[in-house]
């Protein structure tokens, strides 16, 4: 053993390249079964994910769709997609409301979710504890659709319980047409996906807490701690990892539609001209601008400049768990 | 040795269950359009002959029953089976996908915009040849023939059908489907069917209602909604036009200057200034619902069903389902009767048009349909009288009956099925005739081709309450209301006029529309004293928009249309 690696440093370096290229194929050969069982996912993510990139040419290009239209007859144009999305006037608010919704959410949906997690894991009582959970995460499974009416109606000014319940609380003399201002419309945003998917959200940490060794607690416990210390020295840092992994992906989807960053549907469905200008997100516009006036182009050169901006920002945060030493996502 | 062995049949396991795969794929393929063809396969004892058409309507809608009487009878003796889809959700989003996969059905039916999409994708084939073959398409060729200038798209062929504007002997106005200020008949009854004329009239009314009935059914009254949804943008930003005076024409007014039209857009002009004023004050009154800027569609139809609503503006067409919903309830004082109002009584005006020809909308062959000649022939055949009669009527004895002079009537039940949304969905081809091409007006027996249009039928078929409002006007259908209305100028209506996608001419057009909705609602809700102030700002955002090249565009299409549609009609 100690012979062959001496002499493989004394040879030249293209051997060395020689062994590894011969230490990689041992692998391979090696792994050659969990190889196999990843080509299935590996030609699936080719066809659905890689393949219709393709499609980003349309950036560039006026495209028309029509009998004969293929991606190269197409009128080519540059950037002037590129050009006109970002010079649109409102591109800045825009921007803003996609930005300023999406760490809105980030941030609250982590706090309520860990926050609601750590107390449903504090319950003893199973039945109790299980139906706290359903509860909570009941409103996850009603579609958007759905949701932003119950959200409407309890805004109203016309009996809806928000209103309501100020008013006979003395808290506002008169009901406040909260859809109507624009100012409001992140703060309501920002509770709306609470209460949608803070149950949901929680489930993700409790498991990652049950996987907490239970020797852990009792060692603590002998050492004299109490509750609040054992959710901060035991709980918290034995979820730090899910923690991070989970904020890897959201903040990938920071600019775009899913995961839960709810960058559409809740603006799209209580968007109203009145609050437009708070209202408006990257996903709203793509779609006014875009695909209602058949712009498909439009729609595509959007879709790049998020997903652009998504994997830069990926990057950033694997970097940054990467230095604080904690589990990477890549 | 023997692993990469087993490596070798790994490798072919796969292989063969990709082929399988894909093989299993291309045969579902084959299958899928052979069976719409082809439908032996169906095992159908008489579907040897029947034909399947698949069809697009481009609007909500609900499936027809199963067993639907005039389907059954349309299979029974043409030989063909409609099958449905309709829109869920968004039209453009659909049309949009629909165009990109250039995945169409066999028909499809338009009416409004997405017309112009499809026609730019080369989605429909040209039918001008099937209209001018009168031998073998007759009814078409009557239809159509005399109008082929007019449908007649710029590029020289014609591609849709238009459904409504055809007339036939004598074409009676007895309702309105258009706009108009609408008001409950209870707010008129309570004040002894008081002459109202203008805007200030229509509000004092209102204000002097909700004094005297705060509450209705136990809810707060609420005076006038404006729906305020962008895909449906004429509630909020047409009213100025017709309250001036002019018809409707969409999102401009069109003055005649010398032999020549000018059209122009007015949500910034003073006529509309005058018009938010107003609306602004009686926001300020507690007249203006505020819901109104966070309503969405559904709710406005729930609101106005609940009939506490005292007033609106907006098409009938639009909020129709509301007023069937009180029918149901028997809410019948509730119910809404148009007013012409205007600015003042120095105008007249010109809500009511002769009803025209709406060039975007109605029935369109795709370059998918398998057999478009079949199709064709099958519209064609639906466009004879008895099957018109059967698709507007019904049938005789069981939907309509017949006097001794030859003059079709109903019954009470006959009218109220006939209302009903839940009996059309199993015993009328409702959808499917509202994009047919239809003869509109007499038949040859000199009966009118719809009930509606009927006038005994029609005075017959008025509910007690209005046949009372119509008589305190002392009138007899609904249309005299209305000033009658003058020739149509040639081009109109201007709002079917298409502004190209993907134009310059389209985004300022969409801009200026964000403006209206976003300001508008800003602005009736200011306070009055700030009005002026926010209406200046609120014009020069209109007016740094190219408005001069919409404005063009629309001065351009309508002098083709003089050019091409002839002096007269």
């Amino acid at each position: 053993m100690q012979e062959s690696n001496l002499n493989t440093e004394v040879r030249s370096s293209m051997v060395v390249r020689k062994t590894n290229r011969k230490k990689m194929w041992d692998t391979i050969k090696n792994q050659k079964q969990l190889m196999f069982m990843s080509v299935p996912l590996l030609i699936y993510i080719f066809i659905f994910n890689y393949y219709p990139l393709y499609g980003w040419l349309m950036a560039f290009q006026n495209y028309r769709p029509r009998r004969d239209a293929t991606m190269f007859n197409q009128e080519w144009v540059g950037l002037d997609n590129f050009k006109f999305l970002f010079t649109q006037h409102d591109f800045g608010r825009v921007l803003r409301n996609t930005i300023g919704m999406s760490v809105i959410n980030l941030i609250l949906s982590f706090v309520t979710a860990i926050v609601l997690a750590l107390l449903l894991n504090e319950i003893k009582n199973l039945f109790v504890k299980k139906t706290i959970q359903t509860i909570s995460y009941l409103p996850y499974f009603i579609s958007w659709v759905i949701a932003a009416t119950i959200v409407s109606q309890a805004l109203s000014t016309d009996n809806g319980i928000i209103n309501n319940m100020l008013v006979s609380l003395r808290i506002i003399d008169e009901p406040i047409l909260w859809l109507a201002e624009g100012k409001y419309f992140w703060g309501i945003f920002g509770i709306a996906n609470v209460w949608k998917q803070v149950g949901f959200n929680a489930i993700i940490y409790l498991g990652a807490m049950a996987s907490i060794d239970p020797n852990l607690y009792e060692a603590a416990e002998i050492d004299g701690a109490g509750r609040m210390k054992k959710m901060l020295h035991i709980t918290l840092p034995g979820i730090k990892s899910t923690f991070v992994v989970l904020l890897i992906m959201n903040v990938a989807h920071l600019l775009s539609t899913g995961g839960g960053a709810g960058g559409f549907e809740f603006q799209y469905l209580l968007g109203r001209g009145s609050n437009i200008a708070w209202s408006e997100t990257i996903d709203v516009f793509t779609l006014r601008y875009g695909i209602r006036m058949g712009n498909f182009s439009l729609a595509t050169a959007a879709g790049m400049f998020k997903t652009l901006v998504s994997i830069s920002l990926v990057f950033l945060v694997n970097g940054l768990a990467k230095k604080l030493g904690e589990n990477r996502l890549i | 040795m023997k692993n990469s062995k087993r490596l070798l049949v790994i490798c072919l396991c796969v292989v063969l269950v990709l082929s399988f795969a894909l093989s299993a794929c291309r045969q579902n393929e084959e299958n899928g359009g052979g069976s719409t063809t082809d439908p032996n396969d169906t095992g159908k004892k008489t579907s040897t002959d029947i034909m399947e058409i698949s069809t697009f309507i481009s609007r909500a809608g609900t499936t027809p029953t199963a067993d639907n009487r005039i389907y059954k009878k349309i299979q029974e003796e043409l030989g063909v089976k409609f099958n449905f889809e309709f829109v869920v959700g968004e039209i453009q989003q659909r049309v949009g996908i629909m165009i990109s996969g250039g995945d169409y059905p066999d028909l499809i039916g338009v009416q409004s915009n997405e017309a112009m999409q499809f026609i730019d994708a080369g989605a429909f084939i040209p039918l001008e040849d099937y209209i001018n073959d009168a031998e073998n398409y007759p009814n078409l060729n009557r239809h159509y023939g005399p109008l082929i200038n007019r449908i007649t798209h710029v590029d020289g062929h014609a591609y849709i059908m238009p459904n409504f504007g055809v007339h036939y002997g004598t074409f009676y106005q007895n309702e309105t489907w258009g706009p108009a200020f609408w008001i409950q008949r209870a707010v008129l009854k309570e004040f002894g069917y008081p002459e109202i004329k203008t805007l200030d009239q229509f509000f004092d009314l209102v204000q002097d209602y909700m004094r005297k009935y705060p509450q209705i059914d136990g809810q707060d009254t609420v005076g006038f909604v404006i729906l305020t949804d962008e895909g449906r943008d004429w509630p909020l930003r047409n009213a100025p036009a017709q309250l001036a005076g002019y018809p409707n024409d969409g999102s401009v007014i069109v003055d005649k200057v010398g032999s020549a039209y000018n059209a122009r857009l007015f949500q910034h002009l003073d006529i509309s200034k005058r018009y938010f004023k107003k609306i602004n004050e009686m926001y300020h009154a507690g007249v203006v619902d505020p819901e109104s800027f966070v309503m969405n569609y559904d709710q406005y139809i729930s609101k106005l069903s609940s009939g506490r609503v005292l007033g609106l503006f907006d098409q009938r067409w639009n909020f129709n389902n509301a007023n069937l919903s009180l029918y149901e309830q028997e809410k019948f004082d509730r119910m809404y009767t148009p007013i012409p109002v205007v600015f003042d009584e120095s105008i007249t005006d010109w809500y009511l048009t002769r009803s025209e020809l709406n060039v975007n909308s109605g029935f369109a062959i795709s370059e998918n349909a398998k057999d478009p000649d079949k199709i064709m022939k099958i519209i064609d055949a639906l466009l004879d009288e008895e099957w018109q009669k059967l698709l507007q009527w019904g049938e005789q004895g069981v939907d309509f009956l017949v006097d001794e002079n030859g003059m079709y009537y109903r019954t009470q039940e006959m009218r109220d099925n006939y209302n009903s949304n839940e009996w059309r969905l199993r015993n009328q081809a409702r959808d499917l005739l509202e994009f047919l091409p239809k003869m509109e007006g007499t038949f040859s027996s000199g009966n009118a081709t719809s009930p509606g249009i009927q006038p005994s039928e029609y005075f017959e078929g008025l509910t007690d309450s209005e046949r009372e409002l119509l008589s305190a006007y002392g009138v007899q259908t609904q249309g005299q209301l209305f000033t009658t209305p003058p020739e149509n100028p040639i081009y109109f209506p201007a709002w079917s006029i298409n502004i190209p996608h993907g134009s310059a001419e389209q985004i300022a057009n969409q801009r200026l529309k964000d403006i209206a909705f976003e300001h508008l609602p800003q602005m009736i809700r200011a306070s009055t004293s700030e009005f002026e102030q926010r209406w200046a700002r609120y014009v020069e955002l209109n007016e740094a928009i190219d408005i001069a090249a919409i404005e063009a565009h629309y001065n351009k299409e309508i002098q083709r249309r003089v050019d091409d549609w002839g002096p007269s009609r």
